[in-house]
Formats: structure tokens, C-alpha cells, sequence
């Protein structure tokens, strides 16, 4: 499939790269990597004006891990963060996810912010021209029907990021440039938990930074995913727990956050006292939503949502064994 | 439909300088294959799942079918064909060929470059390292077993 025509821009710094997103705005268009980009304008559900190319920034790039907190510039290639061994170290579910997004050939172009800001999917939206051309205009198409779920008034497309779990669990907060001012935002503000439009961010503002605090005390964190191909599938559910516990050995925090179920990551129960795995399970359940929309039957993934999040939770818990 | 206008670009490919004038929506696979002539990288799937568009950028493989030609200016990018020397193939290619690690051969240009790209980084790969390096790589003739197979005997210093 051939690409739509645009106007390619590509800023030399970060000042440039805001210029150009703020004169161009919505008919703009930002390019990390672009393997997921390129595919949407394949597919031509976007067709920019403009692409403005700022995966070339290198002072967007990199892992600064500090004492107090960790700074990982959003260019930052999803194979550096799974291949760094401090972060594997202290942010295990931040490597495993990033290590899960996809095989190394695509993890070698992917940035961790193209992947935290990947737009909402949906099996009847993520197609052809020539599919769609048969199909009723849905909600995310600016329609006003739900193909996945008949009759609903709302949309029901999945957000299939793996970044976005893993980040949140460990209370990561985001750095959004816009011309002349500069906002931070934990990153469950990211989202509009509204599949139409899943991000709460302007089209002049530019994520250039991941901000993770360096927990207390003793700690470890997990990843599960669930998937049809272990090479290069978007999660079909998704769970990452963070657990911190005191020297006895008692758990002082545990924090699950699901994802592929629904059109935000979830956060489960806030940070519990213990690790209540059934419980939790049955929270994650609960608040997953499970809708034939993807490439596994919807009641299936909301089920697995339950199982990946006790997975994850053992999983950060053997760790620390 | 958006405005787009023809740009001069410079693409380092084999160690050789093209200077060709494109339009920006063109992916590096398309002015490798239908300006340069550089057939050696195929197209399959056209999203980036199958690996058969594999070139390296840099020495990284990376998609072409997911890469803007005007945006690999500046880089050195290294196809199939830049892999032998003349006649002369390269010890990953006679590796492929001895372990009959290729049957349609569609998939070849982008495994060996990938196993190449896994050889320079680490030259002494687990098999577990091989299958996680490949597992961007779609074959549909041989299973993989020819093709890991023919890494490992380099791996393991040679056939």
C-alpha cells in the first residue's frame, strides 16, 4: 500500500519542532518512529497535511536514571529501554513491557512515546479503504453507529499500548511541551478514556519526556500480555503490577493496572495493602471491558485481563523472593 | 488531497551515493526497489509484520516499507546486495545456501540481513538469541529449522 501525499518537515531541534506543530496544529501530524503512523496513513484512516519527522532529535533520546528519578526522553527506542539493565534492575515491568511491544526489528525503530500516544483500535476501524467502504460509519469515523457493540452510543475501540500499563503502575508522569509553555502530567492524564479521541493532549503539544520516580524500599514490578503471535501482536489484555513490600516481607503496596481493556488503561483498586489476588482479579474483571472487537472473542480477553493481572502480581512477588 | 512537492534526496546505499528526486510520501523500500533498482529487498506485507522489507540502517535492520526514503538521508543503509563481493558471497549467504536455509527465497534477503546485524552485535548468539533476533522474520517454506540452523553454525565459528 502506498502512502497519502504530505509535506515532510523535519525540525532540527525541540524549539523547531514546536514551531511547526503549532502552525500547522491538527492538519500536522508527529513522526518517532513510525511504525505505527505510517501503517494508519496506509490505510489512509489519517491523512496529514504534514508529517513532521522528529525521530532525528537525539536530545529527546536516552535513559537518565537518577536517584530519585528516572528521565527517559520520549524518542527513546523501545530496544534500549528492554536492553538496559538498570532499568530491567528497577523497573522490570517498564523493560518487560517495552521488550513485549514487538520482535527487534520494530523495536529497533519504536520509541516509548509513539507507543504510550498509539491511537485506539478497533477491527471494524483498522482497515482498508476497501474494507470500510462497505461498512456503516462508526463512532471514531465521525458516524454516529457502534459496529462492534449494536446499538451503543459510544465507542468502544481498545487502547492496545504496552508502555502506557507498565508506566502507570510505577506512577510516571509525563513532560507536554507546547510553544512557550511546558506542563508535566502523570499519565493516566493522558487519557480521555473516550475511543473517538483517546488523548487528552493539544495539537501543538509535544510529549519529550517520561518522568518515573524511583520507588522506596524493597520492590519489584511484572508484565503479562496476552497475544496471538509472540513476534509482533498488539496486547489482546495486558496487566502490570507493582509490589513493594517491608523487610518482614509484608506488602505495603500493590498496584495492578490493565490494558487492552478499553479505551484508557485502568488502574485497579489505587494501591492496596496486599496482595489480595483473587480479589484483585475480580476487580480487574470487573472493570475490563470485553468487546468482540479484536482478534480474540471479547469475553475470552476480559477473563485473561483477570488472569494476566494475578500473574503479574506473583510474578513482581517471586522477584522479590 | 493534500498538496506534495518532488524533493532531492541523498541515499547512502551500499557505500554508494544516489542523488534522486522523490516525492516525501515514497518509503525507502520503494525508491530502493523502483528508483535504484535494488530489487534484493522485497515487499510482502507492506505494515511491518514480515520482515521481508528488512534492510539495515546504520547496521540496525529496521522495516523499509515503515521507513520515508527523505528520512534516511544521512544514514548508511546496507541491502542484500551490498553483502557480496562480486561473484563472492557472503559467509551468512554460504551459510544459508549450505544449510539449505532457503526455498522460495523470498524471506532470505531479509533473514540474512538480520542474522548479519545479530553476528556483528553478537557473534557468538544462544539459539534462544537467534529465534528473538528472527522472530521478526516471516518464512513460509522452511520452518526455521534450516535458518536457525545456519546461524548457529556461524555462531558457533563457522560451517
Amino acid at each position: 500500500m502506498r502512502l497519502p501525499p504530505f509535506q515532510y518537515l523535519e525540525p532540527t531541534n525541540v524549539e523547531e519542532a514546536l514551531s511547526m506543530i503549532s502552525a500547522h496544529k491538527e492538519m500536522a501530524k508527529i513522526m518517532a518512529g513510525g511504525t505505527d503512523l505510517l501503517n494508519r496513513m496506509k490505510l489512509r484512516l489519517i491523512e496529514p497535511a504534514f508529517v513532521v519527522n522528529i525521530g532525528k532529535l537525539r536530545n529527546m533520546d536516552g535513559i537518565d536514571i537518577g536517584d530519585a528519578e528516572t528521565i527517559i526522553g520520549a524518542n527513546t527506542r523501545l530496544k534500549d529501554i528492554a536492553g538496559t539493565a538498570l532499568v530491567n534492575k528497577r523497573f522490570r515491568a517498564i523493560a518487560e513491557a517495552a521488550f513485549q511491544v514487538a520482535s527487534p526489528t520494530i523495536t529497533n525503530m519504536a520509541t516509548v512515546g509513539g507507543n504510550l500516544l498509539q491511537n485506539t483500535r478497533c477491527m471494524y476501524y483498522d482497515q482498508s479503504g476497501m474494507v470500510l467502504s462497505g461498512l456503516e460509519r462508526c463512532h471514531k469515523r465521525g458516524g454516529t453507529v457502534c459496529l462492534a457493540v449494536k446499538g451503543s452510543k459510544r465507542c468502544f475501540s481498545v487502547y492496545q499500548g504496552d508502555m502506557a500499563p507498565a508506566l502507570i503502575a510505577f506512577d510516571a508522569r509525563c513532560v507536554l511541551e507546547k510553544k512557550g509553555s511546558t506542563r508535566t502530567v502523570p499519565i493516566t492524564e493522558l487519557f480521555t478514556d473516550n475511543g473517538v479521541s483517546p488523548f487528552a493532549i493539544g495539537a501543538d503539544e509535544l510529549l519529550t519526556k517520561i518522568l518515573i520516580p524511583k520507588p522506596e524500599g524493597i520492590y519489584s514490578s511484572a508484565y503479562r500480555k496476552l497475544r496471538l503471535r509472540g513476534s509482533v501482536d498488539y496486547p489482546l489484555a495486558s496487566a502490570a503490577a507493582f509490589v513493594s513490600v517491608t523487610n518482614d516481607k509484608k506488602v505495603t503496596t500493590c498496584r495492578v493496572v490493565i490494558g487492552a481493556a478499553g479505551a484508557a488503561p485502568k488502574v485497579i483498586d489505587g494501591a492496596s495493602r496486599e496482595a489480595d489476588l483473587e480479589g484483585i482479579a475480580q476487580k480487574a474483571y470487573d472493570h475490563a471491558e470485553g468487546v468482540d472487537n479484536l482478534k480474540m472473542p471479547g469475553a475470552y480477553r476480559r477473563k485473561m485481563v483477570s488472569v494476566l493481572a494475578k500473574r503479574a502480581i506473583q510474578a513482581a512477588i517471586e522477584d522479590i523472593k | 488531497m493534500n498538496e506534495m512537492k518532488k524533493t532531492a534526496i541523498t541515499l547512502n546505499v551500499n557505500n554508494e551515493t544516489y542523488d534522486i528526486v522523490t516525492y516525501p510520501n515514497r518509503t525507502l523500500l520503494e525508491v530502493l526497489r523502483d528508483d535504484l533498482h535494488l530489487t534484493g529487498t522485497k515487499e510482502s506485507c507492506g505494515e511491518g509484520v514480515c520482515g521481508s522489507c528488512t534492510v539495515l540502517v546504520d547496521g540496525t535492520p529496521v522495516r523499509s516499507c515503515l521507513t520515508l526514503a527523505v528520512a534516511a538521508q544521512g544514514k548508511e543503509i546496507t541491502t542484500i546486495e551490498g553483502l557480496s563481493v562480486g561473484e563472492k558471497l557472503h559467509p551468512v549467504q554460504e551459510a544459508f545456501v549450505n544449510h539449505h536455509a532457503i526455498q522460495c527465497g523470498f524471506c532470505s534477503p531479509g533473514m540474512i540481513l538480520t542474522s548479519y546485524a545479530l553476528l556483528k552485535e553478537n557473534p557468538r548468539p544462544t539459539e534462544i538469541e537467534i529465534r528473538r533476533a528472527l522472530s521478526g522474520n516471516v518464512c513460509r517454506c522452511t520452518g526455521y529449522a534450516k535458518i536457525v540452523e545456519a546461524v548457529k553454525s556461524l555462531a558457533e565459528g563457522g560451517n
